[in-house]
């Protein structure tokens, strides 16, 4: 092949993974050597040539596309949304406070150790009290006590079986090994029995403004969450829903906490709680990512729009879900009822009502979460 | 290869009774040109499933479908043991005089589609169906088979594919798929048709249907797809109700028609209860002046 087209090509794939595809060597090979079986004067057949090659992904075609114009269409780049959007101040204010927390529970440990190993009676204080009301040093210490909550997940039974002698389904491998000492007699019988993994977990976040308060505390543990691997989708949603999922998924919480601040756009802003699960329900309902799932929403469930909608979506999303989780930090106050309009309409529909206002209540999530059994099967 | 040229492929196809647009026709001659495994993505009913079965028939190849399911297992995917066989045989034989060898031996084995597959000296085109229902743990599973094209038997050693089959996965996008496994692959996602394009499928899969009931058809469930439905239709839904129209004697659709037979495009009680009505009547209406045109 004309050296010149492989230099063409290798850049485009530069210029790829400068718009955020991950176009490693191999893919550029196989595009080189697409490009060989097909005929370059035909300009469809080098697009789809291209695009096959070196996307993996649906939601990457639209860059690609983008890109592909720009490089051999020699069309103006329009400026494009990544990283342009100005972080939302709210959550700027967030993080820092996070930021600072962390700093500050740094030098502290100097002092105390293992925030973990604190006095249990500071413990018992801290567990009870209200996310809104924690100092910065106070919530640095629930931190890593709200990780540790977050890794108990739901667990479903595999269908993948290993030995185990109080199994319920007899090991036929083993069991014709040894019936050949016997003349084919079956007088042992090894069991297989089946392992829980764990069930799929999706999470609901609402954070509006009514939500504020919460949202970090709440963002930790689903960047916790998301930690414990995969089969986990975390949302965000406000006035519209974002997947969470990619930027919650790395190591560093900072760093995943300011980049779910720059996917979600709305932060703070009124609440559709509704629209946000219908998108939820048609976007990716629709692939059945809630089918079998339990499915945790957090809110406060004050729809300003249409609570009928409301309680639409959610009939459609605990029809597909294995449990509908509601966790509503407003229910940890005694007074509370559960009148808002938007919650009064989804109630019928969860499983399980909680209030996950404090490091205690998310313990009972976690408890919850580990040992759900399905209403509708009780 | 078979085919040297996108455009003999796509003739191929065509004789098939599969209407390919240009990318898939693309796609299915780089999968077997370069050797690799297609992933096939889409809206349920744009015809990945179809897309498969119709390389087969054009290849003259036997195609191997495995579908995946949460819990797929190796029994299930890739062999078995027949254990009610293997134990009969010890009973038959004197005491003593059967080995372990002999009793895990090829004649006792039970193939199931992947092995199928990879064992095997005739032509055949494996389809991997709706990958991303199975756990992952068979995902990593495939990615071995997939990337050395063989498999091995603890007790017959591994077996290796003479030739590659050409493999096409598809997956309705429940969950994304493992990076590796992607890698291993080419991807193509597959839209809803353009509607000349699903005219034309509806006239092939419908043999005899009237022109204008199919245009009509076509015309009205593209108006579906541009309403808020939780499941919109997919080619395979219109192929269907096309099939149903034309056997109720149909030349055109009707008000009173679509709303008898709605049921076999639209899966869902809501998306049924959203296009009645006003609604209908618009979307009839549109999709007549289409057929008289």
């Amino acid at each position: 092949m004309a050296d010149a087209l492989v230099r063409h090509v290798v850049t485009f794939g530069r210029v790829l993974r400068e718009v955020g595809l991950e176009v490693g060597p191999g893919r550029v090979a196989d595009a080189l050597r697409g490009l060989a079986a097909v005929d370059l004067t035909r300009q469809p057949d080098v697009y789809w040539t291209l695009r096959q090659t070196l996307v993996a992904r649906h939601d990457e075609l639209a860059l690609f596309d983008r890109a592909f114009a720009a490089w051999f269409l020699r069309e103006p780049i329009h400026p494009d949304g990544r990283g342009a959007v100005p972080e939302p101040p709210q959550l700027q204010r967030v993080v820092k406070a996070a930021d600072d927390s962390a700093a500050r529970g740094e030098e502290d440990d100097e002092q105390d150790g293992d925030p973990l190993e604190v006095g249990a009676s500071a413990h018992e204080v801290l567990r009870e009290k209200d996310f809104a009301e924690m100092t910065p040093e106070e919530f640095a210490r629930a931190r890593s006590l709200i990780a540790a909550i977050a890794r108990t997940r739901p667990r479903r039974a595999s269908r993948r079986r290993c030995a185990d002698p109080r199994g319920d389904v007899l090991d036929l491998r083993r069991l014709v090994r040894r019936s050949l000492r016997t003349g084919g007699d079956p007088l042992e019988r090894p069991y297989r029995a089946r392992k829980d993994v764990p069930r799929k977990l999706v999470v609901l976040c609402d954070v509006s403004g009514s939500m504020d308060a919460y949202t970090r505390a709440l963002l930790l543990f689903l960047h916790a969450v998301v930690g414990t691997g995969r089969g986990v989708e975390a949302f965000a949603f406000g006035t519209r829903l974002s997947r969470l999922t990619p930027e919650l998924g790395t190591r560093d919480p900072e760093a995943a906490l300011e980049r779910a601040a720059g996917a979600v756009t709305d932060w703070g802003s009124g609440t559709r709680i509704g629209a946000s699960l219908k998108e939820f329900n048609d976007v990716y309902g629709r692939r059945a990512l809630s089918r079998g799932a339990v499915v945790v929403v957090v809110s406060d469930g004050w729809e300003r729009q249409d609570p009928e909608l409301v309680g639409r979506e959610m009939a459609r999303l605990a029809r597909a879900a294995y449990a509908v989780v509601w966790v509503n930090p407003l229910k940890g106050n005694p007074e509370y009822q559960p009148l808002a309009g938007g919650m009064r309409a989804a109630l019928p529909f969860v499983d399980r009502f909680l209030p996950g206002h404090n490091l205690r209540s998310l313990e009972e999530l976690a408890t919850v979460l580990a040992g759900i059994e399905r209403r509708h099967a009780a | 290869m078979r085919f040297r040229t996108i455009d003999q492929l796509e003739d191929a196809l065509r004789d098939a009774d599969y209407l390919p647009d240009r990318g898939l026709a693309t796609a299915l001659f780089l999968s077997l040109a370069l050797e690799k495994p297609l992933l096939l993505e889409g809206e349920a009913g744009v015809g990945k499933t179809e897309a498969a079965k119709a390389l087969a028939r054009s290849l003259g190849a036997r195609l191997i479908r495995l579908q995946c399911y949460e819990g797929l297992d190796v029994q299930h995917a890739v062999y078995e043991w027949n254990y009610p066989r293997q134990l009969l045989h010890i009973r038959a034989a004197q005491e003593g005089s059967v080995s372990e060898d002999e009793l895990f031996g090829p004649e006792f084995l039970i193939r199931r589609p992947l092995l199928e597959a990879i064992d095997t000296d005739e032509a055949v085109v494996l389809l991997i169906d709706e990958v991303d229902r199975a756990d992952e743990e068979f995902e990593a599973f495939l990615l071995e088979v997939l990337s050395d094209y063989q498999i091995t038997i603890p007790e017959l050693g591994t077996i290796r594919a003479r030739r590659r089959p050409p493999v096409v996965l598809t997956s309705n996008r429940t969950r994304e798929l493992h990076d590796a496994l992607k890698r291993r692959a080419l991807f193509h996602w597959i839209g809803h048709p353009a509607v000349e394009r699903e005219i034309e499928i509806v006239k092939l899969r419908v043999p005899g249907i009237p022109d204008r009931l199919a245009v009509e058809a076509a015309a009205f469930v593209r108006g579906l797809r541009t309403l808020d439905l939780a499941k919109p239709p997919g080619v395979a839904e219109t192929i269907d109700w096309a099939h149903a129209l034309a056997a109720l004697g149909r030349r055109e659709i009707d008000a009173e028609v679509v709303e008898q037979t709605l049921g076999s495009v639209l899966k869902y009680r809501e998306d049924i209860e959203a296009v009645r009505d006003e609604t209908l009547a618009g979307l009839v209406d549109q999709a007549r002046a289409a057929g008289t045109r």
